[in-house]
């Protein structure tokens, strides 16, 4: 057997999934289970239970709330966010991302709670999240909703304590006229990204009201760029905003070689596909406009 | 701590046939099939979940079986290749195409592709040449270069693919 000796427990409900956690030490949430059993293999962790979430219908819903707040369960598969009509509508950058994610077997089985919980640096909801100011509600600890920022906290990690679970992702609506823009260099199509950046432009009267521009695939959390963010609010949307994003100063990157590519092609990188998200943003909403 | 003197009573319908076992929990589901079942569609390649070659239908839904654990999959269903054929040993449509197209020259990702492709077959996209490719983006084969393949699904959709340019054999 590849695996080290563990014990599966399937707890029915979301209170019994938390009383699991906290009774049982050493304890894990299994959700989809597409990079953490991977990790079992390898002894990269070694839990000695794990506590399997993914068939809580509780965890499972995508909804829309009356204030227009996109609702995902935390074990919303990446196919059942990719199909959902109601995400295609209200947050099409999610949509277009889950259908994209690895192959069409991970994507019947990893899950949006999964992926950000494990926050890899390559992974690819943690940025968008973040551009999106995506809320992470859970229960079993004692703050029961986090913003992004405070969610994740480092390469790895995030704020969750380990009797803690992940239940909703919670996506505010997108002002009108708002643009999201997503841009990457990756390996292969749906493949490991070398660079990631996204861009959200909130727009009112054909200038930048309010921005959000998010690195992934570099060391940490989520990068969030607030120096280009400032420099960017005020300006008109037009081709200048790529310029404007350079003059805001060098990208505080934070990466190392590894195998794919050194340090600074992945700098370098990182800034292509920063002004390719800055680029698309404002094309899409010249053409949002017309 | 070792908890494998803990094992998992499951139930389990595979290839129609309902099996019952006590398995460890961390057995992985493709383990399961092929050591104590004897199914022998699942292939274990490279136990990353990158090569498909494990890839079984699991209530419904196309999965790698070596990210799976048997615990995991009691009281559901699991197909493997061997549900594809016939009781008879009759080649379905899709397995004809394999055939007829050369779609495989040593074998091993063969029975991943076709859950795969029975998979993209049954979805209801428009199998275009890009769409089936992308489609077997986690089905990796080190012999073919896809290309016959692609065309064998595309063939088993219904479409003319000897009509195609330049993918005869030369």
């Amino acid at each position: 057997m590849i695996l080290p000796p563990l014990q599966y427990l399937r707890p029915r409900s979301v209170p019994e999934a938390v009383d699991l956690l906290s009774r049982v030490d050493g304890s894990t949430v299994l959700a989809g289970g597409q990079t953490l059993i991977n990790m079992l293999k390898l002894d990269l962790v070694a839990p000695a239970a794990l506590v399997d979430v993914h068939r809580l219908d509780e965890l499972r819903g995508i909804e829309l709330d009356a204030a227009g707040t996109l609702v995902i369960g935390a074990a919303a598969t990446y196919r059942e966010i990719a199909e959902s009509p109601l995400v295609r509508e209200h947050q099409p950058a999610v949509s277009t991302m889950a259908g994209g994610l690895v192959d069409r077997q991970v994507r019947n089985r990893g899950t949006i709670g999964g992926n950000c919980c494990l926050n890899d640096p390559a992974n690819n909801f943690p940025p968008l999240l973040t551009a999106l100011r995506a809320r992470f509600r859970s229960t079993g600890g004692p703050i029961g909703i986090r913003s992004a920022e405070d969610f994740f906290t480092g390469t790895l990690a995030t704020a969750l304590a380990p009797d803690e679970l992940l239940t909703a992702v919670e996506i505010p609506a997108l002002p009108a006229g708002t643009v999201v823009e997503h841009a990457h260099l990756q390996l292969a199509a749906d493949s490991w990204a070398i660079a990631r950046a996204v861009v959200r432009l909130d727009v009112s009267d054909d200038t930048v009201s309010d921005a959000r521009v998010v690195l992934g695939a570099v060391l940490g959390s989520p990068l969030r760029l607030s120096a280009i963010e400032r420099a960017l609010v005020g300006r008109p949307v037009d081709a200048t905003l790529p310029q404007a994003a350079d003059e805001a100063g060098a990208l505080p990157i934070d990466t190392v070689d590894d195998l794919h590519c050194s340090a600074g092609y992945r700098r370098e990188m990182a800034h292509v596909q920063l002004r390719r998200a800055l680029r698309a943003a404002v094309e899409r909403s010249t053409d949002v406009d017309r | 701590m070792s908890t494998d003197e803990d094992p998992h009573t499951i139930t389990v319908s595979v290839d129609g046939q309902v099996e019952e076992a006590v398995v460890a929990p961390r057995t992985l589901l493709v383990h399961w099939l092929r050591d104590a079942l004897d199914k022998r569609g699942p292939k274990i390649g490279c136990d990353t979940g990158n090569c498909g070659a494990c890839t079984v239908v699991w209530d419904g839904l196309l999965v790698k079986s070596c990210m799976v654990l048997a615990a995991q999959v009691d009281g559901g269903s699991v197909r493997t290749a061997a549900s594809l054929c016939g009781s008879d040993g009759t080649l379905n449509r899709l397995q004809q195409c394999f055939s007829e197209h050369h779609a495989l020259q040593c074998g091993y990702c063969t029975s991943g592709m076709l859950m795969t492709a029975e998979d993209l077959l049954d979805s209801g996209d428009e199998l275009t040449e890009a769409a089936v490719r992308r489609g077997l983006k986690g089905n990796i084969c080190r012999c073919t270069g896809y290309h016959n393949i692609v065309k064998a699904i595309r063939a088993a959709d219904g479409q003319d693919v000897d009509q195609d340019a330049g993918e005869h054999e030369g």
